[in-house]
C-alpha cells in the first residue's frame, strides 16, 4: 500500500510545539483520569473550555510526523470513549492550533452557535456501523447461474491458458465485479431501509473492498441499539452463508458531523 | 506499510487499524473550515488502505476465483451439502460477532471509560 505525506502551510515562527484537536464537548464534561493522546512521547489530554463548549485536546511536538498506528489508534479511542458519556464532535485527524487561547477564541468562541446546535442534537445519540462481507463462493455461485454469458466465460477459461485467457479472464471479472456492485447496491437499500425507523440518521460508505456487500453508519439512540441489534440479526438469517456482517461501535459520530445535509435530526 | 483488511475469513476485528484509518482520517470535523488564522502545520503520514476497486487486477482476481469455484465443485461433487456447512459456519460467525459487540459495549460500562475518556461531570450519579 502507497504512503503519502502531506503538508500543511507552516507559520514560521519558530514553535516547536502545538495544540492538538481531538473534538468538541459540552461544558460540563471532565477527565476523570490521565488519558494519553497522540505523538511520541504522547500528550496528556486536557480540556480547553469556553462557556458552555469545551475541546478535548493535547499537547504535540509539531516538529515530528503524526500518524503511526499508536497515534491513529488513540485519537479514535478518546474519541469513542468519550461518547459513552456526552455528545462529541470528533474532529478529523491532523488538527493542530497554535495555543489554547486560539482553541477557545478562534474554534469554540467564533463558532459556538453552530457546534453548540450540532452537539445538542447529538445528545444520547452514537454511530453504529454495519459492514457486510459477501462470501466469495456463494457471491460468484449466485452470479454464474444468474448470468449465461458469465457462465459461458467461466466454462471457456476453465482448465485454459491464464495467459492465453487474459481478455476472457478480464470479460468475466468485469461482469462479477459489476455483478457485485448492483448486488451491493440492492442489499445496502436494503439494510437502510430496514434500519430506517430505528436510527435517527444513517450514511452510506463509499465501499472500499471489492467483496463490500453493505457499508453503512448509522446514528442511533443509544437506549435503541437493541433494535440495530435486532435488524442485523434478521439480515444475518437471510444471508446466512452469503454475506458476513460485522458491527462496529458505539462510536463517536464521525459521518455525521461537518457536513450539514448529512446529519439528518 | 502493509495494511490487511479485516477480511471475512478473520472474524470480526472491532476496531482494526483499516477501520479506524477509513474512520478518522476520511470522516469528523474539518477543524481547518473553523479556524484559519491558528491552524499549526504538521507532517500527517497518510497510509492508503483502500483497495482499488473495479482494476484490471480486481477483474483478474474474480476471474481466478471462478476458475477455483469449478474445480473445487468438481472435486467435491456434493456442492449442496457443502454449501449447507457453510451456511451454518457462517452463521455461528455472526452471532459470535454480534456477541462481540455486545461484550464491547459492557466493558466500557463496566469502567473502560473511566480509563480512557472524558466524561461528563455534571451527570455522574455515583
Amino acid at each position: 500500500m502507497s504512503a503519502s505525506t502531506k503538508e500543511k502551510s507552516r507559520p514560521d515562527t519558530g514553535q516547536r510545539t502545538g495544540v492538538y484537536v481531538y473534538g468538541i464537548v459540552p461544558g460540563d464534561v471532565e477527565l476523570n483520569s490521565v488519558v494519553h493522546g497522540v505523538g511520541n512521547p504522547p500528550g496528556e489530554i486536557r480540556l480547553v473550555r469556553s462557556g458552555d463548549l469545551a475541546a478535548l485536546v493535547s499537547q504535540v511536538d509539531i516538529t515530528k510526523p503524526l500518524g503511526t498506528p499508536e497515534d491513529l489508534h488513540a485519537h479514535e479511542e478518546i474519541l469513542d470513549a468519550t461518547v459513552i458519556d456526552a455528545p462529541v464532535l470528533p474532529s478529523r485527524f491532523g488538527a493542530v492550533l497554535t495555543s489554547d487561547e486560539a482553541v477557545a477564541n478562534e474554534l469554540l468562541d467564533a463558532n459556538h452557535d453552530e457546534f453548540a446546535a450540532a452537539l445538542q442534537q447529538l445528545e444520547g445519540r452514537v454511530e453504529y456501523i454495519v459492514r457486510g462481507r459477501y462470501t466469495e463462493q456463494a457471491v460468484l455461485e449466485e452470479i454464474l447461474s444468474g448470468n449465461s454469458r458469465a457462465a459461458r466465460l467461466a466454462d471457456r477459461i476453465r482448465g485454459a491458458d491464464p495467459d492465453a485467457t487474459r481478455e476472457l479472464r478480464i470479460q468475466l471479472g468485469e461482469i462479477v465485479n459489476n455483478t457485485v456492485a448492483d448486488k451491493r447496491q440492492a442489499d445496502t437499500r436494503l439494510l437502510v431501509s430496514a434500519m430506517k425507523d430505528h436510527c435517527a440518521a444513517s450514511v452510506v460508505r463509499t465501499a472500499t473492498n471489492e467483496l463490500d456487500a453493505v457499508y453503512a453508519a448509522f446514528l442511533i439512540e443509544d437506549d435503541r441499539v437493541g433494535e440495530l441489534e435486532r435488524v442485523v440479526t434478521d439480515l444475518s438469517d437471510r444471508w446466512q452463508g452469503r454475506v458476513e456482517l460485522t458491527v462496529r461501535g458505539p462510536m463517536a459520530p464521525y459521518d455525521f458531523v461537518g457536513n450539514p445535509t448529512e446529519a439528518g435530526g | 506499510m502493509t495494511i490487511m483488511q479485516s477480511g471475512g475469513s478473520r472474524g470480526p476485528s472491532p476496531s482494526g487499524l483499516a477501520d479506524v484509518i477509513e474512520t478518522i482520517l476520511d470522516k469528523g470535523l474539518v477543524i481547518d473550515a473553523y479556524v484559519r488564522v491558528s491552524l499549526v502545520g504538521i507532517e500527517v503520514l497518510t497510509i492508503d488502505a483502500r483497495v482499488v476497486i473495479a482494476s484490471v487486477d480486481t477483474y483478474l482476481r474474480f476471474a481466478e476465483a471462478v476458475n477455483r469455484l469449478d474445480i473445487s465443485q468438481e472435486k467435491q461433487g456434493l456442492p449442496g451439502l457443502v454449501g449447507e456447512m457453510q451456511e451454518s459456519g457462517a452463521r455461528h460467525k455472526t452471532k459470535g460477532m454480534l456477541d462481540g459487540a455486545t461484550d464491547k459495549l459492557k466493558d466500557f460500562a463496566n469502567g473502560e471509560r473511566e480509563r480512557q475518556g472524558a466524561r461528563r461531570g455534571g451527570r455522574e450519579v455515583n
